[in-house]
């Protein structure tokens, strides 16, 4: 919702990003990534991270050359630069991080097509100038990383007893192995999205009633 | 004097959501009985927990969400039973109790209650229970009353196999008709089961297209591959979910026709997966799949309304 | 073989459809000291405008109001005495109607009649105009001015009539009894309705729960022009119009059209006696024969003067046998209109009066549908009804109508049998209404 009369400030997109529009609560964009890996908090933060990484550096880049792109070729110079991107992080990640580049696997290459990423760029970074369009990209990639990596809790604890790979409910737990596979995602998924619209409601029905 | 004024009909038929309900757990009194004498305690803890927690979280969510309290309709009852005879006997307790406040808050309430579900709520849940703890839900024992003749009559402690689907030609029809062989505890006894198909159709609580129509597909299909016909309608839960979860009201379609293609659907699901699967038993998954096709089979079939013609003359 | 529709339900079965109450008892003449007649008995035309002044003195049968329009039906005094106001009273309807109050002074004194004679010999032209002059309107609930109804626009060629006496609504003996009792009556005004729309033939149309009826009116047919009676199977809503065409002829009536268009013209055997009445002896329709049942002492079929109050034909069952009626219903319990209060008088349409108790009439509360697909299997239109309850409830009226809203005959067996207790038929009557306020 970023008013077209008043000039955005830092605070207000980052915060945008963050919360109002948040990508994967409030959007629901990006889905693809948000069901596919957070198996576990780990691979949760870490597709996160890398995603916010590639989100800021394509809109900084792509805020710079705006003016030079024309209109018609946007989008495969969009999707040029991002690619870009994504391959420094698989190739840093395979080579310092190789257990998450393994356990990611194909989303990484993935993250040239995710939709955040593309929608950042065309509806921020290429009318924005190039530091509030790297915050943008900050506010959009952590609130990505937040939601998943919460996401990535919830499905590791209860399929897995651990979060980050520690051990939380004991030895004597036994995983619902439901929630580390695919049906678990999406039931995760709509969980939270469900009680977070609750929330946002309740919140909105108590505002509206200080008003009236 | 004060008078009621509304439009008609002023009087209604006597079968409301409760009394239907009560019947269906009526028609499972039979199957209920069969699995108490078949495992004994097992089975009377896991209704016990399974039925109260179904109860218990409705009631539970309803209060809290501070709505109209249902749970007199008797449709968590019911679903908690359902679900409890579909569990093989040895399953820890925790297994009926989780399957049952998934069943009714996630499968049932999340999507508003009864008449909203799109899947039948006990099938989800069993299917939720059979990915997460495969152990427990696949170790079928045999009843308890072989077990205690065959350890005396071998001196075995315990016992376990595979379903008989996996194990063909290993037991004779008379076992499984009887409910002598190893499954989940209300789905064993195809007489029980046909007890209470009975009691459903003469109570005209369902019509009889669903039930016959998916068992003679199964039974033909397994025909068609070359099995024993009688022998794939009498094992595994085919009976059981074809006469009381396929049945199921909400998540079956509303025409005669969408019945008919429905119920071959699940039929046709069944015998693929026990065919071609990786699961031994493919009746929760058939069923499953048709709940999902239902709306779309309420929407696309259409009935020629009355008057759709042609002037006369 | 017994005839019948697709689709319909069998009413109250522990109470055998509440017929028994009073489905063998011969029809006794009841007269109050007062009647009430309203203006607007019958429908698709203006009101009818009176004729006569406060404290005029009228006979029996005399014209106290004329018709206005083509359509237009005339009232007459349905008994002999004076005129004690002309006022706008509550009735039956949603707001209040113009009435002509009359004194009885019990001499039932009647205006000279004339009439064509015998309905085989007489000329088939004067039949409407008497039938007009009459104020015949059809008598089985709708009120539908019976002498348009058997002007059939020269562009429509009527073959059949069907005498509608299946009775299928619960509760009501009033056309079984008048079967029993006057079939030759009944056979009557069916061949003078034939004579008059040129129609070749006819059939009387019974439920196979009235076999007394059933043999009263095969006996009565025998021997006439054209006559047949038939057995339909009971079942509701057997005696709908469009119903009750397709178990007898199975035809059906096309969408938004006329019986007329499936060659049909479907009158209730009330109407065909009153035909006949008005044919043979030239005689006006003053009184007609009402059940007046439930929660009443001594249930009764009554032969009621047009415009008698509730109150007085009930105390003329012994009054109510519950301290407080909970619910008056003008017709039976499926279709039947609630009156406001016992003051409300009976009109040519009257076939019943049923009293409930307050348990009964305790509205129930709606719950959830379970999509058991009961009111898709009975509805006699083949629509559904769930769906259309849904469109409704969301105000979603166009969709509605596209989903065939409007062919619904409000017979309400969805309601009847629904298990959740919806309101269906309540719910597709509001957004009918709304549909065609706003011209959707």
């Amino acid at each position: 919702m970023a008013e077209k009369s008043n000039k955005p400030t830092m605070r207000g997109v980052f915060v945008n990003g963050l919360l109002n529009e948040n990508p994967t609560f409030r959007l629901v964009l990006g889905t693809c990534p948000t069901l596919a890996v957070t198996t576990s908090a780990t691979n949760g933060i870490g597709m996160g991270l890398a995603a916010t990484f590639v989100l800021i550096c394509s809109n900084v880049v792509i805020s710079l050359v705006r003016k030079l792109i024309p209109d018609k070729a946007r989008i495969p110079s969009f999707i040029v630069i991002i690619a870009t991107f994504v391959t420094i992080v698989q190739m840093t990640m395979q080579a310092f991080l190789p257990s998450l580049y393994e356990s990611l696997g194909i989303f990484i290459p993935l993250i040239v097509v995710n939709c955040i990423i593309l929608a950042r760029a065309e509806a921020f970074a290429s009318k924005n100038g190039p530091l509030i369009s790297a915050v943008d990209g900050l506010g959009m990639g952590l609130g990505f990383t937040c939601a998943i990596t919460l996401i990535g809790i919830v499905r590791e604890l209860i399929g897995n007893g651990s979060v980050f790979g520690i051990n939380i409910l004991g030895a004597a737990y036994e995983p619902m192995l439901l929630f580390v596979l695919a049906p678990g995602g999406f039931i995760t998924y709509g969980l939270l999205l469900g009680i977070i619209n609750a929330l946002t409601a309740r919140r909105a029905a108590k505002k509206g009633g200080d008003q009236a | 004097m004060a008078l009621h004024i509304s439009t008609g009909p002023h009087l209604r038929a006597k079968a409301d959501t409760q009394r239907l309900m009560l019947d269906v757990l009526i028609a499972l009194c039979p199957a209920t009985a069969a699995s108490i004498y078949f495992y004994g305690i097992k089975a009377v803890l896991i209704i016990l927990v399974s039925v109260a927690a179904a109860v218990l979280s409705e009631f539970v969510w309803q209060k809290l969400g501070h709505k109209t309290l249902r749970v007199n309709d008797l449709s968590a009852a019911v679903t908690g039973l359902l679900l409890a005879l579909n569990l093989p006997a040895n399953v820890p307790l925790w297994i009926p109790l989780i399957g049952s406040v998934f069943a009714i808050i996630v499968v049932k309430q999340l999507f508003g209650g009864i008449g909203h579900n799109f899947l039948n709520p006990a099938l989800a849940a069993r299917a939720v229970l059979l990915t997460s703890w495969p152990s427990h839900m696949t170790k079928a024992f045999l009843p308890m009353r072989t077990l205690l003749e065959s350890a005396a009559e071998k001196g075995v402690d315990t016992l376990s196999s595979a379903t008989p689907l996996l194990v063909p030609g290993m037991t004779e029809v008379k076992d499984l008709l009887l409910g002598n062989i190893p499954g989940a505890i209300g789905e064993t006894c195809k007489i029980a089961i046909l007890i209470g198909l009975v009691y459903l159709l003469v109570r005209k609580v369902i019509s009889w297209e669903i039930p016959v129509i998916m068992v003679g597909t199964v039974a033909l299909c397994s025909w068609a591959f070359g099995a024993d016909p009688l022998k794939a309608i009498l094992s595994g839960g085919l009976l059981f979910g074809a006469c009381f979860m396929a049945t199921d009201y909400v998540t079956s379609p509303m025409l005669k026709l969408g019945h008919v293609i429905y119920a071959v659907g699940c039929g046709l699901m069944v015998a693929l997966i026990r065919q071609f699967g990786n699961y031994p038993e493919g009746v929760t998954y058939a069923i499953l799949l048709m709940n999902i096709v239902t709306p779309l089979l309420d929407r696309a079939l259409k009935r020629k309304v009355y008057g759709e013609v042609k002037q006369h003359g | 073989m017994k005839k019948t529709f697709p689709g319909g339900v069998h009413p109250l079965p522990s109470l055998h459809q509440g017929k028994p109450l009073t489905n063998d008892l011969p029809v006794k003449s009841f007269v109050s000291d007062t009647v009430c007649i309203p203006m607007n008995m019958h429908i698709a035309a203006a009101p009818s405008k009176p004729v006569v002044k406060k404290g005029d003195h009228v006979l029996m049968g005399q014209l106290i109001a004329e018709a206005v329009g083509p359509r237009g039906v005339p009232v007459h005094a349905s008994v002999s005495g004076t005129v004690k106001d002309i006022g706008m009273v509550q009735q039956l309807g949603k707001t209040t109607s113009q009435c002509i109050t009359i004194e009885n002074d019990f001499n039932d004194e009647w205006v000279e009649l004339k009439g064509l004679g015998n309905v085989e010999n007489c000329d088939p032209e004067q039949i409407i105009p008497a039938i007009q002059a009459a104020g015949i309107i059809g008598m089985g609930g709708a009120g539908f001015p019976t002498h348009f109804k058997l002007q059939v626009p020269p562009d429509k060629k009527v073959d059949t009539i069907i005498l509608n006496g299946a009775e299928c609504e619960t509760f009501l003996n009033a056309d079984h009894r008048l079967m029993v009792e006057n079939p030759v009556r009944i056979v009557d005004g069916l061949r003078a309705a034939m004579r008059a729309a040129k129609v070749e033939q006819g059939y009387i149309a019974i439920e196979d729960n009235k076999k007394d009826a059933i043999a009263a009116m095969e006996a009565a047919a025998k021997g006439r022009k054209g006559v047949t009676v038939v057995t339909l199977k009971a079942k509701y809503p057997q005696g709908a119009e469009k119903q009750i065409i397709k178990a007898v002829t199975k035809r059906e009536v096309p969408s938004g059209k006329l019986p007329a268009d499936a060659g049909c013209i479907v009158m209730n055997v009330a109407t065909a006696a009153a035909v006949a009445d008005a044919v043979i002896d030239g005689k006006p329709l003053v009184e007609r024969v009402t059940t007046v049942t439930g929660k009443v002492r001594e249930p009764a079929n009554l032969m009621l003067r047009v415009g008698t109050i509730f109150l007085d034909a009930i105390g003329a069952c012994g009054g109510y046998s519950v301290e407080e009626p909970g619910k008056i219903i003008a017709g039976g319990t499926m279709t039947g209109i609630c009156a406001p209060n016992d003051t409300v008088s009976m009109t040519k349409t009257t076939n019943g009066i049923v009293v409930l108790d307050q348990q009964e009439a305790t509205s129930l509360e709606e719950s959830s549908c379970i999509r058991c697909g009961r009111c898709v299997e009975v509805c006699p239109m083949h629509l559904n009804p769930y769906r259309l309850k849904n469109l409704c409830d969301a105000n979603l009226l166009k969709e509605a109508k596209e989903d065939h809203i409007m062919d619904c005959i409000l017979c309400s067996s969805c309601s009847y049998i629904c298990p959740a207790r919806r309101w269906i038929m309540s719910s597709i009557k509001n957004a009918r209404e709304l549909i065609a306020q706003r011209g959707i």
